[in-house]
């Protein structure tokens, strides 16, 4: 089995890096985001390779489906979902000290 | 009495999404040949400005564009041919389908659903562009990256052209035309902190 760039979740891993590191958080909010995602976005990504081997020896015009087109949008879907995922685990941020006491 | 704890909406819109995916592809496969046709339009121009007097005449079959070139390769017994090179539409459209997918599982209006369709083509005419581009340029031998003036920076930025077409834009420009379009959405499914996060950032934008 040879895994080509574009089928090893780079990309999509680059794509999630920058969204997160993209959106105003504390660093360690960013981090933590960043290792779950990265976890989650190449762990989906075994699955794609163990599915196509499978689709491979079952159906050449299934994988070549599964492996073009349906699982490019699956791995980018995975990515929208744990950013979004880590988006709503985020704390609020603090609310900023009155002006008036800051004035004083 | 404690009550059940609601379905995290995203991984509710996560399931419509999955569910949608099916119709979408099934939608964007039926209407590959057209679609494929209008991003290989775009694409001519692309290409021209790229490497002028390449393309002499583009062919289009169900679900390929082959591309008449002016290039000249020896085709055996002391003949010359002309290159005519194939690219494979659906690898640089199926965004199509998953722009679709995303818009029907937000309750997308009907009219966003053109206008997704539309902003992706000039991202899918460039995938078609560049896979030509480096089909000739890189990956062919002998002299035909010369005979098409792809040769310097051209050779250079064929190769990013190429890896942005055929990695980046066709998966994340669905993603980004669905977030531009649909923006009260994300605020929905990222609830109250995405809000007050974004809110706080724009506030203090100098």
């Amino acid at each position: 089995v040879s895994i080509e760039a574009g089928c090893n979740g780079v990309e999509a891993t680059i794509v999630l890096l920058a969204a997160v590191l993209a959106f105003p958080a504390p660093w360690k909010n960013k981090l933590i985001g960043l290792a779950a995602g990265v976890v989650a976005v190449q762990g989906l990504n075994v699955v794609r390779v163990i599915s196509l081997f499978y689709l491979g020896q079952w159906n050449y015009k299934v994988f070549e489906w599964a492996h073009l087109y349906v699982w490019q949008a699956l791995i980018m879907l995975d990515v929208l979902i744990v950013w979004l995922l880590w988006l709503r685990w985020l704390p609020a941020p603090e609310a900023p000290a009155p002006v008036a006491a800051a004035a004083t | 009495l404690k009550l059940p704890t609601p379905v995290n909406p995203v991984w509710a819109f996560a399931l419509r999404v999955f569910a949608w995916m099916v119709p979408a592809f099934a939608a964007w496969y039926y209407v590959a040949p057209w679609h494929s046709r209008l991003a290989g339009t775009i694409a001519r121009p692309m290409i021209d400005f790229y490497a002028p007097g390449l393309v002499t005449a583009v062919e289009y079959s169900e679900r390929a564009i082959v591309f008449v070139t002016s290039v000249k390769v020896h085709a055996g017994g002391g003949n010359l041919a002309l290159l005519l090179p194939e690219v494979n539409p659906l690898i640089y459209t199926y965004g199509l389908a998953l722009v679709l997918a995303l818009l029907l599982a937000s309750h997308a209006r009907w009219w966003k659903l053109i206008v997704g369709a539309l902003v992706l083509l000039p991202f899918q005419a460039w995938g078609i562009t560049f896979d030509l581009v480096s089909q000739i340029g890189i990956r062919m031998t002998g002299d035909v990256a010369v005979q098409a003036g792809i040769v310097g920076w051209r050779r250079e930025f064929a190769a990013l052209g190429f890896q942005l077409g055929s990695l980046i834009f066709p998966v994340l420009a669905p993603v980004i035309a669905w977030a531009a379009l649909e923006r009260a959405r994300i605020s929905a499914l990222a609830g109250g902190a995405f809000r007050k996060r974004a809110e706080s950032s724009e506030g203090s934008t100098p």
